[in-house]
């Protein structure tokens, strides 16, 4: 079974295409339609040609029979049988030929057989006398090598034939010696190139032989030209030429030499300049000392090392000096006029500051607040002026507070620094001798040098080292002073100095504060200070911050100390409006939090809104808090209810009626007497001048200003003009309108007043245009209320999978293994399909074989029934009917 | 139409006439199940969105349609036609193809497959099917082949793409959507009325027809509660012959692409039906 398989397909493979082929060829006349089958196409695609669009199914069929015939029919026939008769005659398989053909070729072969028998006998009679092909002999071609060994061969050659001989390697010599036998020509050209090579090989060293002579010749004619005169003469003039300097090397030489563009000092760190400045600074105090040594030998209080040679110093010049004499005469001037001198400067301080104070308010410190320069604020401005110290009643509180201070930066000898403070309230107060000779004890030896300023000063420990450094120094001296304090002390340059200057930081601070509470206010020395209070606090920010947390902390225990008490004014003093300033500056105002602004807004708002208004002194203090909180809000635009509340309260008093505001909120912060029109204003008012804040501060509480017209319209001004500034700053906030429409309407009742000043009044009327321009523009944007729109969801959309260059039948698989698999599968069923349609025709095949067989046999065999059966009936009848037995046969 | 790929389950069964009906009531199932999910979903979402937006102001109760009636459009007579072009084939199309047409002896004017990605872009891009409330697109070619066309399928915005889906589409019977077996295109059997909803009325749109409406005004007759059918050529010249319309209108004075007059279709019901 396995063979006729075998046979089949590899039948099946071949033969279909050339059997259809020729199947057709010979059917190509008769297209028998029942013989054809075909399939109907639904769609026509054009372009396409479509192969087996109809089948010949019939004759297909009888295709695939007579195969069978000549295949499974031969085997099955040959199944039953043992043996097997094989034609093997030449030609017989193949059918094209006929028998004259066959014949032909069966007797070419027969020729071929005798030729090939031939030449073997030929071969075996000659035994390699004409025979080149076989290498035979060794010893021939060994004696034919060595005829041919030429005798002007190369050497080489020889050797190495030689050496393959004596080490015996027969075969390789044959094989070279056949070469050469074979190739005669071949050995003549490598002759021939070899005695070329030779030919050129001795030309080449002739040459050089020659050229080796020319040269030694030219050498030999050398030396002996140059031991010979004439050479020197020759070759002399032209180095006298060379010697002469070229313009053009002058000037190669001349730049080479020029300076060039020098590198410069690198930029030097802030420590290395700090370093500078204090090394100058101990210069300049060196120099110093030596000067002074030099008029005043007699001072030995000095504790510095410089000391004793700069003593001994002026006693060696002594000798043969003109000044000395001189020297000594200013020394003892000068410490005479010392004293007198400190003396008559307290007084004429003391004088001048007052002077002054009446000076600054007279041209109103506008040209002080362009000398200033550093501020630039509004306040600013009021804070120009001089003022008084209106806090008179209060040197207890003095004591307290630098009390206080004093815990703040160290509580090592309090008892000490009590007396000290003690002390300084009486200088505070009195301003006498009495302390100047207390500090004359102290420290004598700093006293003698008050009038020059020492370069390198220590940082002061406490206030009372402060104090005696800047007694009596003029502003732009303690300025000097300080800073030459921060200039030898800079914290970059060692680490104790922090330490020093916060200690200095701290004492500075107090100064500035009791500074503020003076009664003559020293504005200029306190604008001068700000600047190094602002660049120290830089430099130790974390201690400045401290400092200033505590000094919160206790100012606003000081307030609610003081709101308890309804008969005193609650309002914060100067120092403390002088230290808010001054943090509010210091600090950025911008930041959303901050470990002292925040604290400082806060209290600032305390202020506005737990204060009650009294009088006109407490609206002008709020109104400046007001503007102080507008500088620090206006970064940030952060809303502040309370300043707004307290210029809306502040309005009410000037308008005429207070019965339409009592609905509003403002009312409550108004005590009940304030309600009268403490700011309205009654008679006509003929010019309008800027406020003077401190004027104002030093001012007794019951003075009469405070109810003049010039005072309300003045007072008017700066509330209506701060109003504008926050009016700008919360242009923004979408409840502006809310905010600020209360003010409005009592904007507009003022503005009605009779009295009021035109300046004024075109003053409160561009504010109020200018709200009213606002709350339009917010009141036009708004927008109802309405229902939140749900957004409406659009269907999810989903993209199609589809191939760039689709075509049919390919699998677009990504998984290439995947896909290979699959293909074979497919390959794989299709084939097991068709082997078993394949097997199932055989099978019917086969079976119809058998059929026919059976039938056939059948068919025999009824016949042979029949026969017998007829023969046994005639027999029968033939017996029955009596001729059996008798008759004529046996007759016969 | 082979399985996609690794994916084990019950094998269809191929009784193909049913599993149209079975689909389509599929279909319609899954356009009523979404929607309380959907509801769900925007519940969960809507506390984020407070936070987002103001607090405490109600929000406007989302319409999410479930009974309410859908459009149907069906485009006639697209030129939509695959040939051998050189070895490869290729959706005819009368700018690439116009030497080989003309050696097949057809007018290379009427090969515009253009047409019908240009209509099929302005139904499925239009607010009408973003809100849901179109139901199906068909598509039936000049051969006689109908494709059906789900709603939220994301047509190739070039051309060359629409012809790729296209080709793909008319070899493979069926384009599914990339990362899911749903199928978005498909092709079946004709005729096109077995897909139609009951209670519909089926209006063909003609340049040729003598009844000129105003689309906004002819709309506003329809009763609210019946689908509608519209029937647009989207072939380049002629006019569509369809046994099954009811109404025959033109919507204006002058021709007008598929493409616009689908447009102005869809302007109409979404006036009428208050989709923004």
């Amino acid at each position: 079974m396995g063979k006729t398989k075998k046979n089949k397909k590899s039948n099946k493979k071949s033969s279909p295409d050339a059997v259809a082929m020729k199947v057709k060829a010979s059917f190509k006349g008769a297209d028998n339609p029942f013989e054809s089958i075909w399939s109907r196409r639904k769609f026509d695609v054009l372009g396409q040609k479509r192969k087996g669009d109809s089948r010949r199914i019939g004759l297909a069929r009888s295709l695939a029979i007579d195969k069978r015939e000549k295949t499974l029919l031969k085997e099955y026939e040959q199944s039953t049988k043992s043996s097997v008769f094989e034609d093997k005659r030449i030609g017989e398989g193949d059918e094209a030929l006929d028998e004259f053909g066959k014949a032909i070729l069966r007797t070419q072969r027969e020729r071929q057989m005798n030729m090939r028998i031939s030449k073997k006998s030929k071969y075996h009679l000659s035994d390699g006398e004409d025979d080149f092909d076989e290498p035979s002999a060794l010893g021939l071609g060994r004696d034919d090598f060595e005829d041919e060994m030429l005798p002007d061969d190369d050497v080489d050659e020889g050797y190495e034939t030689k050496r393959k001989s004596a080490l015996g390697v027969p075969m390789e010599i044959s094989v070279a010696e056949g070469e050469v036998n074979k190739r005669k020509s071949h050995a003549e050209v490598m002759k021939e190139i070899i005695a070329k090579s030779k030919f050129f090989k001795a030309e080449k060293a002739k040459d050089k032989e020659e050229k080796e002579e020319l040269m030694e010749e030219l050498d030999k004619k050398f030396t002996s030209l140059s031991q010979s005169q004439a050479l020197v003469s020759l070759t002399k003039p032209n180095n006298s030429v060379q010697e002469k300097p070229d313009e053009y090397d002058m000037d190669v030489i001349q730049m080479g030499l020029e300076i060039r563009a020098r590198p410069s000092n690198r930029i030097k760190t802030p420590e290395e300049i700090a370093q500078e400045e204090r090394e100058h600074l101990e210069k300049m105090e060196e120099e110093r000392q030596k000067r002074m040594l030099a008029s005043e030998d007699s001072s030995d209080e000095e504790d510095e090392d410089s000391e004793k040679p700069s003593k001994q110093n002026p006693r060696c010049l002594s000798g043969d000096d003109l000044g000395d004499s001189f020297s000594l005469n200013e020394e003892t001037m000068a410490k005479k006029g010392w004293i007198d001198e400190i003396l008559e400067r307290k007084d004429e301080e003391d004088s001048d500051s007052e002077e002054s104070g009446g000076e600054y308010s007279d041209d109103l410190g506008s040209s002080e607040g362009a000398d200033e320069g550093s501020d630039e604020d509004l306040d600013d401005h009021e804070k120009d002026l001089s003022l008084k110290d209106w806090e008179q009643s209060d040197d207890d509180n003095i004591g307290i507070d630098l009390e206080e201070e004093d815990d703040e930066e160290e509580g090592k000898e309090r008892t000490s620094e009590k007396v000290d403070g003690k002390n300084v309230v009486d200088a505070g107060t009195k301003r006498g001798t009495d302390s100047l000779h207390a500090k004359k004890i102290d420290d004598g030896g700093k006293q003698s040098k008050e009038l020059e300023i020492p370069y390198i000063i220590e940082a002061p420990k406490n206030i009372e080292e402060l104090y005696s450094l800047l007694d009596n120094r003029s502003t732009s001296d303690t300025i000097l002073v300080i800073n030459r304090i921060r200039k030898s002390n800079p914290i970059a340059l060692a680490g104790e100095n922090r330490k020093k200057m916060q200690v200095f930081y701290g004492v500075l601070l107090q100064y500035f504060a009791v500074l503020a509470n003076k009664k003559p206010l020293n504005v200029g020395l306190l604008n001068m200070l700000g600047k190094p209070l602002i660049e120290m606090s830089m430099e130790i920010p974390y201690f400045a911050a401290i400092c200033a947390r505590r000094r919160i902390e206790s100012i606003r225990k000081q307030f609610v100390e003081s709101i308890k008490n309804p008969e005193s004014s609650s309002w914060p003093s100067t120092k403390t409006l002088f230290l808010l300033r001054l943090w509010s500056t210091i600090f950025p105002c911008s930041d959303f939090r901050h470990p002292v602004m925040t604290p400082v807004i806060l209290l600032m708002c305390e202020y506005l809104m737990r204060c009650p208004i009294v009088s006109g002194r407490d609206i002008a203090i709020g109104s400046f808090l007001c503007s102080m909180l507008l500088s620090v809000f206006r970064q940030s635009r952060k809303f502040c209810p309370e300043a707004i509340m307290f210029l809306e309260a502040a309005l009410i008093p000037a308008a005429e009626s207070n019965i339409s505001h009592a609905d509003s909120q403002a009312y409550q912060l108004m005590e009940l007497k304030a309600l009268k029109p403490v700011l309205c204003i009654r008679d006509t008012v003929n010019e309008i001048g800027p406020l003077n804040f401190f004027q104002i501060m030093d001012m007794p509480e019951d003075s009469s200003i405070y109810s003049s017209d010039n005072f309300r319209a003045s007072l008017l001004v700066a509330v209506v003009e701060t109003l504008q500034g926050y009016i700008e700053v919360y242009e923004g906030l979408s409840s502006f309108p809310e905010i600020f429409a209360p003010i409005l309407r009592i904007l507009f009742e003022i503005e009605e007043q009779k009295n009021m000043p035109n300046a004024l009044r075109d003053k409160i009327k561009d504010v109020t245009e200018l709200i009213k321009a606002n709350i339009d523009k917010h009141h036009s944007l708004r927008r109802p209320l309405q229902m939140r729109k749900q957004k409406p969801v659009p269907i999810k959309l989903l993209n199609p999978k589809f191939e760039e260059n689709y075509v049919k039948g390919r699998d677009y698989d990504p998984d290439r293994e995947r896909a290979e698999m699959r293909k074979l599968k497919r390959q794989l069923k299709r084939e097991a399909k068709g082997a078993a349609r394949e097997l199932r025709k055989d099978n019917y095949f086969l079976l119809e074989v058998k059929d026919k067989e059976r039938s056939l046999l059948e068919k025999e065999r009824t016949e042979k029934y029949g026969r017998a059966k007829a023969f046994l009936q005639e027999q029968e009848h033939a017996f029955k009917s009596g001729q059996l037995g008798k008759g004529r046969k046996r007759r016969r | 139409m082979t399985r996609a790929y690794g994916v084990k389950g019950r094998k269809r069964k191929p009784a193909e006439p049913k599993y149209d009906r079975d689909e389509d009531q599929q279909f319609n199932q899954e356009e009523e199940q979404p929607q309380p999910k959907r509801q769900a979903q925007e519940q969960q979402e809507q506390p984020t969105e407070n936070n987002e937006e103001l607090a405490g102001i109600p929000i406007a109760p989302s319409e999410l349609n479930t009974d309410k009636p859908n459009v149907i459009f069906i485009l006639e007579r697209a030129s939509l036609e695959v040939a051998k072009v050189g070895k490869t084939y290729q959706l005819l199309n009368s700018d690439e193809h116009g030497h080989f047409l003309r050696k097949n002896n057809k007018n290379p004017g009427d090969y515009r497959p253009d047409i019908t990605h240009q209509a099929l872009l302005s139904i499925l891009d239009s607010p009408l099917n973003k809100a849901g409330r179109l139901r199906a697109v068909y598509i039936k070619t000049e051969k006689g082949v109908l494709i059906e066309v789900k709603p939220h399928v994301r047509i190739p915005r070039t051309f060359k793409r629409f012809a790729g889906v296209m080709l793909e589409l008319l070899q493979k019977l069926s384009i599914s959507a990339a990362g899911k077996r749903e199928k978005l295109l498909r092709t079946i059997k004709n005729p096109v009325t077995q897909y139609l909803p009951l209670n519909c009325r089926k209006i063909g749109l003609s340049y040729s027809s003598d009844k000129l409406v105003t689309m906004s005004d002819y709309v506003s007759t329809v009763p609210n509660n019946t689908d509608l059918v519209f029937v647009v050529g989207a072939m380049a010249h002629g006019k569509i012959e369809t046994d099954y319309t009811e109404d025959y209108i033109a919507i204006s004075g002058y021709p007008l692409s598929a493409a616009y007059c689908i447009a102005r279709i869809c302007n109409a019901i979404e006036d009428k039906w208050k989709i923004l």
